[in-house]
């Protein structure tokens, strides 16, 4: 399944993995390896923890596509995330639960008319304004989903949603309830995102993002709408957070605006430089690692979040590029 | 009585409000100014102030022994703070230390919540401030008054540090022409820690003015951090003139928004600054300093 859906976007992926045939081979094996899991892992708890990893991946992807490519960052990433959570839950809910697709893409495109004049204003203003602004709307959103009873169920969230049927490829699988059908669900769409977002990085336009990150001047004078392509790397990391938001509704079952606060939003900007910026498989490997040690930190001790800053200020310190930066680390001192 | 009464008490409640911004607001900038590092631990650092000065305050000091003490305690952390983890970032990009600063906020608010709890603290004050007086029609309670003086005391002081000291007239230089002020036979490096410093104890200082207005609590940072960006960003990343009026401006929204929408009071303030940025993205008073 996975070759065929690579062909389709055309010779690039081939040449790609022409080019480097031990990386693609790795990412075909983990692939497999995800596609079994749920049937050889007999314990569902945690089917359930690799399905949310999925989720949080998508999203942490999706930021790097924004802190790694386009050099933007945002501390809220996760407020997109709910955005998409909460629209496909309410179109589930009050509009029609007969399609899981349908309310997929009721999320994301909910999300982005959301992040679109939100971008707009935001890159209007440089790098830093920009990062902060991003902790004030997503503030802002968070504020509203708390508040905002009638709509968001305030406090208590969005409860009492209909376990939509998920298909994938045209199979029917079995409702948003059953762990497996919704493991496999959430690693198809993932797959396809991630597949997606591939294909985009490694086009012009992702060269276009990535020289703005370099120097914003220099690819101003070359030509580049800079305000232009940033909104468009903006509202293609704010689309894949929905995508992922409407994942995460479907897992849940429920979603409150627990989600979307700040400390969440840390969670995701680590599991970024936990994996290292500007590689896209990073990011993956992040949420992981953040996923594992959270559920496992988070059983020992109640102060954990003392934890998580003080990693968070060790690896800017120390591993700046994260895992993914590790073999050049390695290579470097090994070459001293 | 009625809404002559109503209005002084808005005026005088966001004069409060904005004051505080204010002083957040030019700590912000000052760090920022000189060190290019925005500092999100800065809210974290206003909540110590607070926690200082009601631990302070509860062993036996006075309210206002407690506020010049705790903002010296914090500039302490601060000091602490700048060469530990600033430091060996300067040659970084500056999203690094963006992210630093926020993990750094979590240890602290961390740290708050396991010394001091979770509950809510009421910092006592002295007898004279728990009454009202009547200003005009209005009565209004003393210890806002008193706090609105401890704000032009803070204000004044800075503007005649900045204006007339050595080290002040050295800052303002250093954060336009760093190298200049360098080649001219001046320790840069300790300017630049001490604005960090500086920047620290008027955190400390704003949440010691704050306590006993809006109660101390572990996460009472958050909101004002993301008010000080607010505020900073309007007035112009940089620029203290421009946070003066930005504060003001703030502070008088949001105070007219909690009075009329009160739940979404804040939403009205980022809808201002949205606003403010669709027309003058560096802000109303920006240098173009955006990195």
């Amino acid at each position: 399944m996975n070759s065929t859906a690579t062909a389709a976007p055309g010779g690039l992926i081939f040449r790609a993995l022409r080019d480097n045939p031990r990386g693609k081979l790795i990412l075909l094996g983990v692939f497999v390896f995800l596609v079994i899991l749920p049937f050889i892992l007999p314990n569902r708890f945690y089917v359930r923890l690799v399905n949310e990893i999925m989720i949080y991946a998508l999203l942490a992807m999706s930021l790097d596509v924004l802190l790694g490519y386009t050099g933007l960052l945002s501390f809220m990433h996760n407020a997109y995330l709910g955005i998409g959570a909460y629209s496909t839950g309410l179109f589930l809910m009050h509009a029609w639960s007969g399609s899981v697709w349908l309310a997929m893409l009721a999320g994301v495109l909910c999300t982005m008319a959301v992040a679109l004049p939100v971008g707009w204003v935001q890159v209007r203003t440089g790098g830093l304004a920009f990062a902060l602004l991003t902790l004030a709307f997503g503030m802002m959103f968070f504020t509203v989903a708390w508040k905002w009873y009638p709509v968001t169920g305030g406090d208590d969230g969005l409860m009492g949603l209909p376990q939509p049927t998920l298909s994938l490829l045209g199979i029917n699988l079995a409702s948003s309830g059953n762990s497996t059908a919704m493991y496999l669900f959430t690693l198809g769409v993932v797959t396809v995102c991630f597949l997606f977002t591939w294909r985009v990085i490694h086009s012009p336009l992702g060269a276009v993002l990535e020289a703005i990150r370099e120097n914003e001047e220099r690819a101003a004078f070359v030509g580049i709408n800079v305000r232009r392509y940033k909104l468009i790397g903006w509202m293609l990391a704010c689309g894949l957070a929905g995508a992922a938001g409407s994942l995460y509704i479907l897992y849940r079952g429920y979603t409150g605006p627990g989600v979307m606060g700040a400390f969440e939003g840390a969670g995701v900007l680590m599991m970024v430089l936990l994996g290292g910026m500007g590689s896209l498989w990073g990011p993956l490997v992040g949420a992981a690692i953040f996923i594992f040690m959270k559920d496992f930190l988070s059983s020992l001790t109640e102060d954990w979040e003392i934890l998580v800053g003080i990693i968070v200020i060790l690896l800017v310190l120390f591993l700046p590029r994260g895992v993914a930066g590790l073999p050049d680390l390695l290579r470097r001192t090994k070459a001293e | 009585m009625g809404w002559i009464a109503t209005t002084v008490d808005i005026i005088l409640n966001s004069l409060v409000l904005g004051g505080i911004f204010l002083i957040m607001g030019v700590g912000l900038n000052i760090i920022y100014g000189l060190n290019r590092v925005m500092n999100l631990a800065h809210g974290a650092l206003y909540a110590l102030g607070a926690y200082f000065g009601y631990t302070l305050v509860a062993v036996g000091a006075n309210y206002f022994l407690a506020l010049l003490l705790a903002p010296i305690v914090v500039g302490a952390v601060g000091l602490i703070i700048e060469r530990v983890l600033i430091s060996p970032m300067r040659k970084r990009h500056m999203i690094y230390t963006l992210i630093l600063t926020y993990g750094l906020m979590f240890v602290i608010d961390g740290l708050i919540k396991l010394f001091w709890g979770q509950e809510t603290r009421f910092i006592q004050l002295p007898e004279f401030m728990q009454h009202t007086v009547s200003v005009g029609p209005a009565s209004y309670p003393v210890f806002r008054l008193v706090i609105l003086i401890g704000i032009a005391a803070v204000v004044t002081a800075l503007m005649l540090l900045l204006g007339r000291t050595r080290l002040g007239i050295n800052m303002r230089a250093a954060s336009s022409i760093p190298e200049m002020v360098s080649a001219c036979g001046i320790n840069v490096r300790r300017v630049q820690i001490s604005a960090f410093v500086l920047g620290c104890i008027l955190a400390g200082t704003a949440g010691m003015l704050a306590g006993p207005l809006f109660t101390v609590f572990a996460l009472m940072g958050h909101d004002i951090l993301i008010s000080s960006f607010v505020v900073v960003v309007i007035g112009g990343l940089g620029s203290l003139r421009g946070a003066v009026l930005a504060a003001l401006l703030v502070g008088f929204v949001q105070t007219l928004a909690e009075f009329f929408v009160t739940e979404m009071a804040m939403v009205m303030v980022y809808m201002l600054m949205a606003l403010v940025l669709v027309f003058k993205p560096l802000g109303i008073l920006g240098e173009g300093k955006f990195e």
